[in-house]
């Protein structure tokens, strides 16, 4: 009866500990990517991101401008290079919001180094989104097997 | 003749600079002004809350230690999927740019207190920090290959001087969207505030009676203009935050990798 007693408790310690590894793994798995999903619903609310567009458009016009106004103030060209970096500025305005809003997979932008910051960015959050998806499931998964129980 | 009653309206004056403690050395004004009491006042609380957070005195971790370990690992969090392992040597630099930012608006919603990050000059100097420290720390790390940040891959040769130019405006323009938002968001709510207040006030006082109920209206919007000014001043801190770990990214990693 004794002996039978240890045995059970020796073979639910072993799985208690199989079940508490296999925990310990997956939180570690998705320790990073928690990170990532907790910041990144909020940064991407549709107004902030009409915001960062519209202001990283104008801003890139405006800078492309102000080059080109300086440009012509130091060298004497009145107007050609307003004009040139202000097509440029207007371009890099378009770019940028090509950058911000393209998704992670395609986009014309993709090869620009600069948008690597925000490839690698949004690839840091991806893993965020599906570690939250993956949680929701096995979620689900505990939810139903907790109705199988009941 | 409801306005000649009204009280003047002026949404610009709570932005004003006025000498608080007047310092005049060898001609120079070097007076504490409202908005360096309230820099001081943001950098004392923020440094308040992680003393008390971070004193630990009993093992259950209290309320001001949660909030100290929640405020590092949300930052730590941010910098870590923006910049990777390498940026958490940049923490601190986040870490205190969060909290200045973040203090500083979140002051602002007292009445009679003063919006520091609603200055351009407050908000280009913290943007220029940031753009400084990415191109100085991306030519110590990296040298010439910092330049690389120009000079997309797989550009043919005829266009590839357009598209440099291109990507150094977009650099460029990077300092100035970086203050321009944060700024003109804590402008705008401001004075969107003041002025549904301003509503609350003369209809409140109109000379017909019919108008005086109207000032609820005015009133109600203005609350929940206040919950809104109070995401966005969580949003524009989190936002500049954020930028500042995307741009530091590329000077820990110039050209990708």
């Amino acid at each position: 009866m004794a002996e039978d007693d240890d045995e059970r408790l020796r073979s639910n310690l072993a799985r208690l500990r199989g079940s508490l590894d296999k925990a310990r793994a997956t939180g570690e798995a998705r320790g990073p990517a928690r990170a990532g999903a907790s910041g990144a619903p909020r940064g991407d609310s549709g107004m902030s991101l009409a915001m960062r567009a519209a202001s990283e458009f104008i801003s890139a016009i405006a800078v492309g401008a102000g080059i080109g106004w300086a440009l012509d103030r130091l060298l004497r060209t009145n107007p050609a290079f307003l004009i040139g970096f202000f097509f440029i500025g207007v371009a890099a305005g378009v770019f940028n919001v090509i950058r911000l809003t393209s998704p992670k997979g395609g986009g014309p932008a993709q090869d620009s180094p600069l948008s690597r910051a925000e490839a690698a960015d949004k690839g840091g959050r991806r893993p965020g989104l599906e570690g939250a998806r993956e949680r929701g499931s096995s979620g689900e998964a505990a939810g139903s097997a907790d109705d199988d129980e009941d | 003749m409801a306005t000649e009653s009204a009280p003047a309206i002026n949404p610009i004056e709570q932005f004003s600079i006025e000498p608080v403690v007047p310092i005049h050395i060898a001609g120079h004004d070097f007076s504490l002004t409202n908005s360096g009491l309230f820099m001081l006042l943001a950098v004392g609380v923020t440094c308040l809350l992680m003393a008390i957070g971070a004193r630990g005195d009993s093992g259950v971790p209290g309320r001001m230690q949660s909030l100290a370990e929640m405020a590092y690992e949300f930052t730590a969090g941010m910098v870590r999927s923006a910049a990777g392992e390498e940026g958490m040597k940049f923490f601190p630099f986040v870490f205190s740019v969060f909290f200045f930012v973040l203090i500083c608006n979140l002051i602002g919603f007292f009445p009679f207190s003063f919006t520091v990050t609603s200055h351009i000059v407050i908000t280009a100097a913290l943007a220029l920090l940031v753009f400084l420290t990415v191109v100085f720390f991306g030519l110590k790390e990296h040298g010439t290959h910092f330049f690389k940040t120009f000079v997309p891959p797989g550009v043919p040769i005829y266009i590839l001087p357009l598209v440099v130019a291109i990507e150094i405006v977009s650099f460029l323009s990077r300092p100035v969207s970086h203050s321009v938002r944060l700024f003109a968001n804590m402008l705008a709510g401001h004075i969107t505030l003041y002025v549904f207040g301003a509503f609350v006030i003369m209809l409140g006082g109109a000379s017909w009676a019919i108008l005086k109920p109207a000032a609820v209206l005015p009133f109600a919007m203005a609350v929940g203009l206040e919950a809104l000014e109070l995401l966005v001043a969580f949003l524009q801190a989190y936002v500049f935050a954020m930028l500042t770990c995307m741009y530091l990214n590329d000077a820990l990693h110039p050209g990708g990798h």
